[in-house]
């Protein structure tokens, strides 16, 4: 897969966008990321590889801390091509209103 | 049996193959129906502006199959076979989207759910494709032609509506 590939499937995931939403607030360790989702570290871990994969986030080298911090350029990256796709049937939607509203005033 | 019921994976839960878009739509929900029903209304609005179609076959039925080319801004043609799964009127259309010959190559289905809302129309347009890979690999396709290059700002309204 390329890169945009895995940033895609890495935000198809609820908690994995609830972790991102954390971090837009500030970067933070992955004890304090762990606190809001009832979930064990190890299973916080494996979501924050999926997103360090993806190119979302970047952890410190300090092996005790492992500080998060969010990487914006990949996920507007995202957010670009899939407002493009959305675009498609939005275009779509806007000219039915418009003939709708035409076949109203000929009635 | 639906396509998303043939196709669903462990991995690749539902929202995360769908694309949703939810409108209210000044016009009666019979009207908004009615504009779904014939090869002569969706020629006047179905594909973003600069887009056209020319239908070749239209049956609106469940099991009928409307075939058609679209004809990119770019003067690139798509070739198109939706087939209609579940036509309700004036609620529900479920079709399925397949490549231009007769060969079954299931992409994404479709499902269109009006409600009345007053004088208005709840309309929740949803795409479900059969995998995430094959999202990406439409969205190269066609969102790639439109290029209405959008702010970061939607990643909100995206996320929120698969939240």
């Amino acid at each position: 897969m390329d890169h945009l590939s895995d940033t895609l499937s890495a935000l198809a995931d609820p908690t994995r966008r609830a972790i991102l939403a954390r971090l837009a607030r500030g970067e933070t360790t992955v004890g304090e990321l762990a606190k809001p989702f009832a979930m064990s570290g190890p299973a916080v871990t494996k979501h924050l590889n999926v997103l360090e994969k993806a190119g979302l986030i970047r952890r410190g080298r300090d092996a005790q801390r492992r500080p998060c911090r969010l990487e914006a350029d990949r996920l507007k990256e995202a957010a670009e091509y899939l407002a493009t796709f959305r675009q498609f049937w939005e275009g779509s939607l806007d000219r039915l209103e418009d003939y709708l509203q035409q076949l109203q005033k000929k009635d | 049996m639906t396509l998303a019921a043939q196709t669903v994976t462990p991995a690749e839960p539902e929202e995360a193959r769908s694309i949703v878009i939810e409108r209210l739509i000044g016009a009666p929900r019979e009207l908004v129906f009615e504009a779904f029903t014939t090869a002569a209304h969706l020629a006047n609005w179905w594909g973003p502006t600069g887009f056209s179609i020319t239908t070749s076959a239209f049956d609106f039925r469940p099991g009928g199959v409307w075939r058609f080319v679209m004809h990119g801004p770019d003067g690139r043609d798509y070739q198109n076979r939706q087939v209609f799964d579940v036509i309700e009127p004036p609620a529900r259309i479920i079709c399925h989207f397949g490549s231009g010959d007769d060969v079954e190559s299931a992409s994404h289905e479709t499902r269109i759910a009006l409600e009345a809302e007053g004088e208005k129309t709840r309309l929740t347009w949803r795409v479900v494709f059969v995998s995430i890979a094959e999202r990406d690999r439409v969205a190269r396709e066609y969102g790639a032609e439109e290029g209405g290059r959008q702010t970061v700002g939607r990643l909100a309204d995206y996320v929120a509506s698969r939240g």
